[in-house]
């Protein structure tokens, strides 16, 4: 066990439900200064950071993953309450600060009850006072304290009011001389029973801590709380105890936004100015990464010469790194705006809308902003799956991730478009593309329902399909957390794919840059610049590449393509992108970077098969290219964050297969039908 | 006995009792819907479904066939 690691330091563990402010505290205690991490072998995500300096504690500070009570519903939640008691790094925590939401009271002291009758040590930060307050009541904190017998503390994580005594809380209580505490597992035959008696005696303390707040000196209502009976269990009472009501702006807003129809009308248009803001913001700050790394290139080309280690550091090192690096302003935005719809409060609601339709393809509502993260980029996609807790429903949005079409294949299908469209009708591109994304979402919903049918094939799991969401008061959203969760959530993309990327890039140039390293080619009349693309051309025609493209070639000639497109196709396993710089290398386009695509598209034109001497690209292999990259898992970096994720080999390789076949079978009907058809 | 899947926009009734068959049924209640607890349909997703109701100074939402083991007076 690894329990016996000794912990010099106390551990602290925040817990607390979804939307009880405990990431706001955690955050103002850790001065936004953390690390985030998984648990050992699963998809349950915690932070882990110690306090500021200033207010000079030294423990470790472990944010836990929202629940609602100490029983389980999902696995992943089975691993969260388990990694509460002992967690496998770090052991029982010597004291848990429990956040509850003051205008929530008696949803959220059910946790915090079970926590403390579970013996856990406990400090209660009560949160959103100032809510309450406007809800016209007020918590008595002594009478709090005294009917559940630990330390309460009000804070504000937002302003840090009431920081200072739950500091001095913590200060005290774990400088008291007590053993560790021994929590004992929450479990019970009885559960419902014991459920429903637990929030009977809530109930009783709530009315007995919460105060209306007297308006004009009329306490009168007092009394009549005080008087109210005892309810018995199971039966129903003649009178109902009074709650309070949900916040009354909130409800005028889901008025409109949650309306029946304008409901989803709403959700549609929020959904459609997050997606095109995606493209519009980041495109020209993708366009100066790609820059930059271009100039840093030319420039390390230039600073060692044309040597092969020269090379290396220009089209492995740097060019590689720059595509990992180009999506880092997609990421930004889109975190950034799920950030902000999140933090108001919308992104539940925009679940519950959405809810209905993906269940009748075995998804869920919260499976909608992993497949919305999916056209920016599939990893941080797949990584937002997380949220969704039921396992079953989990890995079929991650199996389908990969069919949304991400912002990688954009160039590819820039470059397929400009072929194939005149060059007087711009307007039909924007068409085209248009129609491209509609094709791609209408395949994977397709895919996604097939997926659905042969379910127990393709994920095992078995559990029971849910949807009980809390839909949180609208508020404004505090932008300085959502920058920095922008930011870790781009760490964590960097970090999980960069090595991945970087890696098979330097892979595809070895394999595209040897064995003939120094090929002789006829130099008369050409420019320097045009001799060394020439050279790089004639290299990667006799390279390591070449052969692997050779070697697939019986694999390429039934779908009207040959070993060039091969090549490519495989070059595009880094990142689709890499399709097209892979083919302006094989089809030798010499020229500089502005005119790239025209010369690209001019030798495109002339291309022809080398044994029959028929044109390579038509009209049909092209639109068969675009089908081709429509369904293709062509993304190393995908596959291993895919086989992370669902821990195993299991749905990567089904996804690889599934996915890479029906591309390929699609690819050989769309080019074989169309011939058919009379369209070459 | 109507179920909480039946009520009207606005209609505010107090929980009986739930279905303790249902898979759903301890997670509903540990979400606050406890017997003699006052609820409110509040809105109603497109499809009528899922629905959100008010509850313990909240609102959740919940599928209707999740909703259907909520048993109301």
């Amino acid at each position: 066990m690894s329990l016996s690691i000794v912990q010099s330091i106390p551990l602290i563990t925040l817990a607390g439900p979804p939307n009880s402010g405990k990431t706001t505290l955690f955050n103002f205690l850790s001065g936004q200064n953390y690390k985030t991490v998984n648990y050992p072998g699963a998809t349950v995500e915690y932070s882990i950071s110690c306090f500021q300096t200033k207010f000079g504690l030294t423990a470790n500070l472990l944010d836990s993953p929202g629940i609602v009570s100490l029983t389980p519903s999902s696995p992943d939640e089975k691993i969260s309450i388990e990694s509460l008691y002992a967690h496998p790094h770090l052991g029982t925590p010597d004291l848990i600060i429990a956040t509850v939401d003051a205008s929530q009271l008696s949803r959220h002291l059910l946790l915090a009850r079970q926590l403390i009758e579970s013996k856990f040590n406990v400090i209660i930060a009560i949160t959103m006072a100032d809510l309450l307050k406007k809800r016209g009541h007020e918590l008595l904190v002594d009478e709090l304290k005294k009917a559940l017998g630990c330390e309460i503390v009000v804070v504000d994580g937002r302003t840090g009011s009431g920081i200072d005594i739950l500091i001095a809380a913590i200060e005290k209580n774990i400088k008291t001389d007590h053993l560790k505490p021994e929590p004992l597992p929450y479990c019970c035959n009885l559960e419902i029973d014991r459920l429903i008696h637990s929030y009977n005696e809530i109930e009783i303390i709530e009315r007995r801590v919460l105060r209306e707040i007297p308006s004009n000196g009329d306490g009168a209502a007092n009394l009549i709380k005080a008087n109210k009976q005892l309810k018995i269990l199971n039966q129903p009472e003649t009178k109902s105890i009074k709650s309070h009501l949900p916040d009354k702006t909130t409800l005028n807003i889901d008025r409109y936004l949650l309306h029946r129809y304008w409901g989803l009308f709403f959700f549609f248009m929020i959904m459609a100015a997050t997606f095109t803001s995606i493209f519009w913001l980041a495109a020209p700050f993708m366009n100066w990464i790609d820059a930059l790394f271009g100039y840093l290139a030319d420039l390390s080309l230039a600073a060692f010469g044309f040597s092969w280690f020269g090379d290396l550091i220009a089209n492995g090192i740097i060019s590689g790194a720059g595509s990992v690096l180009v999506f880092v302003p997609q990421i930004l935005i889109l975190f950034l705006i799920l950030g902000l719809l999140e933090d108001t409060g919308y992104l539940a609601r925009g679940a519950m809308l959405i809810d209905n339709p993906l269940s009748k393809i075995g998804l869920n509502g919260k499976s909608f902003v992993p497949m919305l993260s999916g056209f920016a980029c599939a990893i941080p996609a797949i990584l937002a799956a997380r949220t969704i807790p039921n396992r079953r429903e989990r890995l079929l949005t991650i199996f389908i991730i990969p069919l949304m079409s991400c912002s990688a294949r954009l160039p590819v299908y820039a470059l397929l478009i400009a072929f194939l469209i005149p060059a007087d009708k711009p307007w039909l591109g924007g068409v085209s593309l248009a129609a491209i994304y509609i094709f791609s979402i209408v395949s994977s919903i397709t895919i996604a329902g097939i997926a659905n049918k042969l379910k127990n094939r393709i994920v095992k799991e078995e559990d029971n399909s849910s949807f009980i969401l809390e839909l949180p008061a609208y508020r404004k959203p505090q932008l300085k957390v959502v920058l920095i969760n922008t930011y870790h959530s781009a760490k964590i993309y960097l970090k999980k794919a960069g090595p991945i990327i970087l890696g098979f890039s330097i892979i595809l140039w070895l394999l595209t840059y040897f064995p003939n390293v120094d090929p002789k080619i006829d130099t008369n009349n050409l420019s320097e610049t045009e001799i060394i693309q020439l050279k790089n051309a004639e290299r990667l025609s006799n390279s390591y590449a070449a052969d692997l493209g050779k070697f697939i070639q019986p694999v390429m000639t039934p779908i009207g393509m040959d070993w060039r497109v091969g090549v490519s196709l495989i070059a595009a396993f880094a990142a689709r992108e890499v399709f097209v710089s892979s083919l302006a290398l094989i089809f030798k386009v010499t020229s500089d970077n502005e005119t790239l695509q025209n010369s690209l598209l001019e030798a495109m034109h002339g291309a022809e098969i080398e044994s029959t001497g028929k044109k390579l690209f038509t009209t049909s292999t092209i639109i068969g290219l675009i089908i081709f990259f429509v369904f293709a898992l062509q993304c190393i970096s995908t596959i291993a964050v895919s086989k992370k994720e669902t821990g195993g080999w299991r749905i990567p390789i089904l996804q690889l297969i599934a996915f890479t076949g029906t591309a390929y079978v699609l690819t050989f009907i769309t080019v074989h039908g169309l011939r058919f058809l009379g369209v070459q | 006995m109507r179920s909480a899947s039946e009520l009207k926009f606005g209609e505010k009734v107090i929980i009986y009792s739930l279905d303790g068959n249902h898979p759903s049924c301890r997670r509903i209640l540990e979400f606050g819907f406890t017997p003699g607890q006052e609820i409110e349909l509040v809105s109603k997703s497109a499809f009528n479904d899922p629905l959100a109701f008010a509850v313990r100074g909240t609102l959740i939402a919940i599928r209707k066939n999740e909703a259907e083991c909520i048993k109301v007076a």
